[in-house]
């Protein structure tokens, strides 16, 4: 029997193991490259809890170490926020009716 | 010597791998030089429209046609859904002057094939209930559509990496200059050197200074576009939506615009779109700040205050992220594509400013046909050298 690799590694977006290491496979070898192509980490948890696990896989089948691998950027929001918490009287159209 | 080729694309990104492509497939040796990763500039931190209710008739609203029957084709070709999809659009329209102006720009439109009408009100709201209350009407469009800009990059640079396209990463160029054979000979950050007879510069917003490092001018200003994403919802109304204020603002000149000092100075214009994530991205500004693609909380607050204020539901909805993008302009709001004079072999393929995913297929097509010797009469008004007194005069 193969190998299974069909669970998911993000499982907000449902990406799988298989899925990612055939991008890496591909030539693709850096945590955004990889995020981009198959939307790991993409999802509501936006990779906190996959990003260090396709980190090592990454760093596994390229022999990058994984220092490298994981130097991301993070942008705002930090964790994901209702719009109605940045929402502000008299902002742009706020005044509406 | 890194290698010698027919021709350097230089930028990866969806301009750029579509020239690839379509090069590669008239028979070309590319390789494609990007400076940073896979998707790193503004063809990846964007909406996904294919959208053709903001084009003014003439060239723009043409190529889009094309480009729309190329992105049919290219599902087949790729072998890839490529997140296509055709949601339709509405542009929503507040009062009576903007309704005149529509009115005026849709007749037009239709007079081009665009199937475009306006909407009375009660029938904006059966395809949109959750409308606040302040809008009189709208246009709507079934032709507006979107592709996913993450699949369809990798998917042309898949299918071209097939065919013997070379793709390079990480390779910032430093410069281009002729070699004794006419060949242009364009180096990377790594010291490493690329010959070929003809070279593509489509860096998007940096077209101006990749154009410089081999002599040649071209005026493209950086614009960013701040983005946010939403999570996973259900669907808020049948179709894409955008308002007809900044759209206004773009067709009239001296038009009045009733608009807030933060609001023009971020350039604010609502467009809300579902993602093939089911999610949504809401736009987005327009900002002149230079090369500064970071996001800002007077951007994000500005986009969710005026998105909440026209689709009051979305205040209970969770955002995850937010992105920003340089959009590259140019002086008269239409790309420059085409062969510079006296600069045999470079050619430019950039300042699609907010059409890049829209016209990225039929570019690619049209650039390679240019390099392979075919012409396009229509493509006179595109050209690089339609600035060339600009040029003199700066220098």
């Amino acid at each position: 029997m193969a190998e299974d690799k069909d669970f998911f590694i993000c499982r907000c977006e449902e990406v799988t193991l298989r899925e990612i290491e055939q991008v890496i496979d591909e030539g693709y070898d850096t945590l955004d490259d990889v995020k981009r192509i198959t939307r790991a980490g993409m999802g509501l948890c936006q990779g906190r809890s996959c990003s260090k696990v396709i980190a090592r896989i990454i760093s596994q089948k390229t022999g990058k170490p994984i220092e490298e691998v994981l130097q991301v950027s993070y942008r705002f929001p930090v964790r994901t926020e209702k719009m109605k918490a940045l929402e502000q009287e008299g902002g742009s159209d706020a005044t509406d009716n | 010597m890194a290698g010698s080729y027919d021709v350097i694309v230089i930028g990866g990104g969806i301009i750029g791998l579509s020239c690839g492509y379509y090069l590669t497939k008239q028979g070309k040796r590319v390789a494609v030089i990007e400076a940073g990763g896979f998707a790193d500039g503004a063809s990846g931190a964007c909406d996904d429209m294919i959208l053709f209710q903001s084009k003014k008739p003439g060239i723009n609203l043409e190529l889009a046609f094309e480009s729309l029957e190329l992105y049919k084709s290219l599902v087949g070709e790729l072998d890839d859904s490529l997140g296509f999809a055709n949601y339709g659009g509405m542009v929503l329209i507040q009062n009576q002057q903007e309704l005149e102006v529509m009115e005026e720009f849709v007749t037009q439109q239709q007079s081009y094939g665009l199937d475009v009408k306006i909407l009375d009100r009660k029938e904006m709201l059966r395809k949109q209930p959750f409308l606040s209350d302040r809008f009189i009407a709208s246009t709507y469009s079934p032709m507006d559509s979107q592709a996913y800009p993450f699949a369809v990059m990798h998917k042309l640079s898949g299918k071209g990496r097939k065919l013997g396209m070379q793709v390079i990463h990480k390779s910032p160029v430093t410069g281009i200059e002729k070699d004794g054979n006419g060949d242009y000979r364009v180096s990377t950050g790594q010291n490493l050197t690329y010959t070929a007879p003809v070279v593509v510069n489509a860096t998007g917003a940096w077209a101006g200074k990749v154009a410089a490092l081999a002599g040649a001018y071209v005026p493209m200003e950086p614009r960013r576009g701040q983005i946010i994403i939403t999570e996973k919802v259900p669907a808020v109304g049948e179709t894409n939506l955008w308002t007809a204020k900044y759209l206004v603002s773009k067709l009239k000149s001296g038009f009045e615009i009733d608009s807030t000092e933060e609001e023009k100075r971020l350039g604010l214009g609502f467009a809300f779109t579902r993602t093939e994530g089911d999610s949504y991205l809401i736009g987005s500004t327009r900002e002149s700040v230079g090369y500064d693609k970071r996001t800002t909380m007077e951007g994000i607050r500005a986009i969710i205050n005026q998105a909440v204020s026209i689709v009051p539901v979305l205040k209970d909805v969770n955002f995850i992220r937010a992105i920003a993008g340089l959009r590259p302009a140019t002086p008269d709001g239409k790309m420059i594509l085409g062969e510079h004079a006296g600069m045999k072999g470079f050619y430019t393929a950039a300042g699609h400013e907010g059409d890049g995913i829209s016209l990225a297929p039929i570019t690619g097509k049209l650039l390679a046909d240019m390099v392979c010797g075919t012409t396009d009469a229509r493509l006179g008004e595109l050209s690089p050298n339609r600035f060339a007194k600009d040029a003199k005069e700066v220098s």
